[in-house]
């Protein structure tokens, strides 16, 4: 209480100076005084105190709190009404007139000149020289007209602009060729404010499109309408017109030439059917028997035989005059292709079953016939070939089964020719790479692969019918060789995808 | 010297000496771009592409013939006036000479464009044959709202009010419109005049709003030629039916901008004869009377007020006026068909149709139309009224002497020529599907139930209302059906009718030949294997024929197989690249 009374002489004893309080306000003490001592932080009165102490002082109210020096302190009766008077906007002092009365300090009366002496200019009072050289302007400007005061007339607007439309030089357009502008494109059915059901979009679709590139989203989504007083305006409206002017003025316009010729011309003449009759249409005989597809066929060389090999494992030979079943081999694997031995007096069928190429007696023919063949189909001793550790191509064995020889291949075979004579034939194996293609004797049981290379997996190899040349098919060529000399003739680019079979002429 | 020599500096052959770029073009005439874009617009030059871009492909080039063929162009050194008038007023406000400001503003330096039009399309013909874009853009910003202040001029857009009227009354009077669809867009009508079929879209009578992202410049560019050429073309066409162009209006009421009522005023003078007398007191009255009153109002309510009316009455009134001109003798078929449609039909239009829209339709196929409000010929009470398009479902009093319809069956009747019957299109009732005219069918693939009978309306029938029998009272009771299944369902029934038709008839025949019964029997089954029978066999020629195509098709190199297929799939001749 003492200190408070003391208060107004000593200097604040804070010296931290003009800075934030609340540095200070996790600190112990407020600050420092004159000699560097911390000061200790004082607690306020508590809120019942300072209640109580306002019930007992009147004075009570003139305390005010010092954060600054944390210490309460009492203003005096002065200071309250200068901060009254302050709040109010007024002068802190009282006595302080802000509207003094002007006082005029200087004394007009009997001041006999005015501030300047000088005489009043010439130019006062002769016609300025500019306006007058402006006026001349001006006037001249009107007399040569080119200052108008009256309105321009209005010429009529419209004439007859196009005369009669003779076709004359002046008709034509001056300049580079015109294009015109395509015209923009008739509206659909689905523009309609009420399309058919079908042109609608579903909720799905319409979500659909949102997943889509802007690009690619359709610029119309067709929406219907249940009358036409409930078709709002189209808001696009503007935005389609400005659209279709910048395509008019700044799309490049070229022409493009249309071959004008009829599409049906171009195709070639084809001849009717019934052009081309008389051709068979209707089945005259049906050679049923099977129990599988039919996968090959082959007729014999005197037209009497007809023989069929199935995947059903089973090789027939039929008449074919009467389609009567002569004779069923049943070979017990697939058939995969078949051939009769072009020779008449050989009835020999030359069949691929399963991986191996099968001989059989046809048995048809006369006794004769029949014995040679039994004899020609007879392998004496299997005559081991030199081939060091690899396996032989082919192997001739006896099949007893059907009084037949079975050449084991030493991979899948897949076709098998004759030569003409009927001594000769071949078998292409398209996975033997240099042993692919094989010849055979028949007469010596003797086989060998005189081509090692080949432009790509056989398919195919047939003999020529009159000469000795031997073709051999790949997926893209076909080589031509020469038997006696065992080379390539020739080499044929078919350009086709793939070949699948080759035959040639019986002419050759 | 060698052919190849070429002097430095100067161009080169081919395309890289016939063809310039935009900005080198903009360059070589000392324009800027956009007076280089106002000029293209109004010219018709546009850009060319060339064999071999020699500056690069992202540029547009124009032909050099092109642009010294704007170069030539007087409108450059005009652009180059205004300008340099623009700079004078802005230099004279700028040194408070509010006279010198003025009288330049009285004067503004103008062109013409007759000059171009003619350069443009030398005969009638090339014009109609692009006036698409025009009549499209012109009737779009017919209905722009007319506001003070906003970016397109008022005046302007009366402008274009009143040229598509124009345009509209003579198409109408010489009943050339051909084909009319409702679509989202807005209406679109196609009219044939002098053999050219020419398209426009009117939007929808509803305020449109101005969007800020268009460009107005280019717009207004292109609406200035565009004005130009339809008041020339309303013209020589309003001189081919001998009457005057432009209509003239009485001069005060004209300065009233009551141009409306100066043109009913026209109509109504007795100078023209076979109009009917009480028709022309009544409008001499309202024409007084309103002339009284706009006279009082403020310039901008009139405006509204004419914005207002104008939709409303203007094309009725000015088809009386073209409608007593000569009219030819020798007219083609389609013509007389196109007259006759609607011949001893009248219309009243209810509140909330399209009555712009419909009051230049009926006409054109020789209807009589009143409508609901100020100036109608006749009120809604006539009793030779035989048609009232409607389109809200409430109505206050039914005549039972005429038909409500809703406006579709206006749409659908004009596009195939014939009254078809009105049962679907009863008012309160979802209208069949609106199908577009200009579809065509074979090339589309898909053909709507509603077009299939539409087609069979139109072959079948006379020029009559013909409602089907047995099914109008069965429809009149339930007249709340479900929208979808509708159509579907009455194209059904008339197939099912035509089914019991048919066989009706057989019996008949059959009785009258004296078939037993037991023959009967035999009869139908047999027919009715022939029918399959039939069918099978149609299969198997289009079959057959499909094949001869294919074989046809694989035969032929490939080279040449690739031709025929480009050939089949389109057919146009002319084509834009962008």
């Amino acid at each position: 209480e003492e200190s408070d009374s003391s208060e107004d002489e000593v200097a604040p004893r804070n010296t931290v100076g003009n800075v934030p309080l609340q540095w200070y306000k996790d600190e112990e003490h407020i600050g420092y005084d004159i000699s560097a001592r911390k000061i200790k932080k004082r607690d306020r009165e508590g809120r019942i105190d300072s209640f109580l102490s306002s019930k007992d002082n009147d004075d009570d109210w003139l305390k005010i709190w010092d954060d600054y020096n944390a210490e309460e302190v009492k203003i005096t009766k002065e200071e309250a009404k200068i901060i009254s008077r302050m709040m109010k906007g007024k002068t802190p002092h009282a006595n302080v007139d802000p509207y003094p009365d002007y006082v005029d300090w200087f004394e007009y009366a009997d001041k006999g000149h005015p501030l300047s002496n000088a005489p009043e200019p010439k130019r006062r009072f002769v016609p300025s020289k500019w306006e007058q050289k402006k006026v001349v302007k001006l006037v001249r400007a009107i007399r040569k007209g080119w200052i108008k005061f009256d309105k321009p007339k209005d010429e009529p607007n419209y004439y007859l602009l196009w005369g009669d439309d003779t076709d004359t030089a002046d008709n034509k357009r001056q300049g580079l060729s015109y294009i015109p502008a395509p015209k923009p494109n008739l509206p659909g059915h689905e523009e309609s404010y009420n399309p058919s059901v079908e042109y609608i979009p579903t909720q799905e679709e319409i979500d659909n499109y949102q997943l889509m590139y802007e690009e690619d989203r359709p610029k119309f989504i067709p929406r219907r309408f249940e009358s036409l007083r409930s078709v709002p305006a189209y808001e696009k409206a503007l935005r389609e017109g400005f659209d279709r002017c910048l395509d008019l003025y700044l799309c490049p316009r070229t022409r493009k030439k249309r071959i004008n010729i009829d599409p049906e011309s171009l195709k070639p003449k084809l001849p009717s059917k019934k052009d081309l009759r008389p051709y068979p249409r209707t089945c005259y005989l049906e050679f049923k028997g099977h129990g599988g597809p039919v996968t090959s066929l082959s007729v014999e060389a005197t037209g009497q035989w007809i023989a069929s090999g199935s995947s059903d494992g089973t090789i027939r030979v039929w008449e074919v005059e009467t389609g009567r079943c002569l004779k069923v081999f049943n070979v017990g694997a697939d058939v995969h292709h078949i051939s009769w031995n072009p020779s008449p007096e050989r009835p020999i069928l030359a069949a691929i079953v399963g991986r191996d190429l099968l001989l059989l007696n046809a048995e048809v023919g006369d006794e004769e016939t029949q014995v040679r063949t039994k004899e020609l189909l007879h392998v004496g001793e299997p005559t081991p070939e030199d081939d060091g550790d690899k396996k032989p191509a082919v192997r001739w064995v006896n099949n007893d089964k059907f009084d037949g020889i079975t050449l084991i291949h030493h991979r899948a075979a897949s076709t098998v020719e004759w030569h003409s004579k009927g001594d000769y034939f071949t078998t292409v194996v398209p996975t033997g790479e240099s042993r692919a293609v094989l010849l055979h004797q028949l007469s010596k049981k003797h086989s060998h692969h005189p081509f090692r290379k080949l432009p790509g997996l056989p398919v195919a190899a047939v003999f020529h019918p009159t000469q000795k040349m031997f073709f051999v098919a790949t997926k893209k060529f076909v080589q031509v060789y020469d038997l006696q000399k065992a080379e390539v003739v020739k080499k044929l680019e078919s350009g086709l995808r793939e070949i699948s079979s080759i035959s040639i002429h019986p002419g050759g | 010297m060698p052919k190849h020599y070429r002097p430095a500096g100067k161009k080169k052959e081919g395309n890289a000496a016939k063809y310039i770029t935009r900005t080198k073009a903009v360059k070589y005439l000392q324009i800027s771009l956009a007076v280089f874009r106002k000029l293209c617009i109004l010219k018709g030059v546009f850009p060319r592409e060339p064999k071999k871009k020699v500056e690069g492909n992202h540029k547009t080039y124009y032909h050099m013939k092109d642009i010294a063929f704007l170069a030539h162009d007087p409108l450059i050194e005009k652009f180059r006036e205004i300008k340099v008038h623009r700079k004078k007023v802005k230099k004279a406000m700028a040194k408070k000479n509010r006279d010198l400001a003025d009288r330049l503003l009285n004067r503004p330096p103008t062109y013409k464009l007759d000059r171009l039009i003619i350069e443009r399309y030398p005969s009638f013909v090339d014009a109609l044959r692009d006036l698409d874009d025009c009549l499209t853009m012109v009737h779009l910003f017919a209905a722009l709202p007319a506001i003070e202040g906003e970016r397109v001029q008022v005046q302007r857009i009366h402008n274009c009010r009143r040229l598509s009227h124009e345009w509209q009354a003579y198409i109408s009077r010489t009943n050339s419109l051909r084909k009319t669809f409702i679509s989202v867009k807005g209406i679109y009508y196609q009219a044939e005049v002098q053999g050219q079929k020419i398209t426009w879209l009117t939007p929808h009578a509803l305020q449109q709003v101005l969007t800020d992202d268009v460009d107005f410049n280019v717009m207004l560019t292109f609406l200035e030629f565009y004005e130009t050429l339809l008041g020339f073309v309303n013209f020589k066409l309003y001189h081919s039916i001998n009457v005057n162009y432009p209509p003239i209006l009485d001069p005060r009421l004209e300065a009233l901008a009551a141009e409306l009522y100066a043109l009913s005023r026209y109509m109504s003078s007795g100078r023209l004869p076979g109009n009917p007398e009480s028709n022309g007191l009544i409008e001499d009255k309202e024409t007084e009377n309103n002339k009284e009153s706009s006279k009082t109002d403020e310039s901008e309510l009139r405006l509204a007020q004419l914005q207002h009316q104008l939709p409303a009455n203007e094309p009725g009134a000015l088809m009386h006026l073209v409608e007593e001109s000569t009219a030819d003798d020798t007219e083609e078929e389609s013509v007389k068909e196109c007259r006759t449609l609607f011949k001893d039909l009248k219309f009243y239009l209810s509140r909330e149709v399209p009555r712009e829209s419909l009051l230049f339709i009926i006409p054109a196929f020789g209807g009589t139309v009143s409508w609901e409000g100020e100036g109608s010929p006749f009120d809604e009470t006539d009793q030779d009224i035989t048609h009232q398009i409607v389109d809200r479902p409430t109505q206050s009093h039914v005549f039972l002497s005429r038909h409500y319809v809703q406006p579709q069956w206006i749409f659908d009747c004009v596009n195939i020529l014939k009254v078809i019957p009105t049962d679907d299109y009863i008012v309160g009732r979802v209208p069949p599907p609106h199908i577009s005219p200009f579809v065509d069918n074979d090339k589309e693939g898909h053909i709507p139930d509603y077009a299939v009978t539409l087609e069979g309306y139109k072959s079948a029938g006379q020029n009559q209302v013909m409602p089907l029998p047995g099914l109008g009272d069965e429809d009149l009771g339930n007249s709340i059906v479900e929208a979808k299944s509708e159509h579907n369902e009455f194209a059904k029934k008339k197939k099912e009718l035509e089914m019991q038709e048919k066989k009706y008839h057989e019996e008949l025949k059959m009785e009258i030949e004296g078939t037993t019964f037991s023959n009967l029997s035999n009869k139908k089954a047999d027919s009715a294997a022939d029918v399959a029978d039939e069918d099978e066999a149609q299969a198997a020629i289009d079959q057959a024929e499909k094949d001869a195509d294919d074989i046809a098709k694989s035969v032929v190199s490939r080279r040449k197989r690739g031709l025929i297929e480009n050939l089949m799939a389109g057919s146009v001749g002319l084509i834009e690249s962008s």
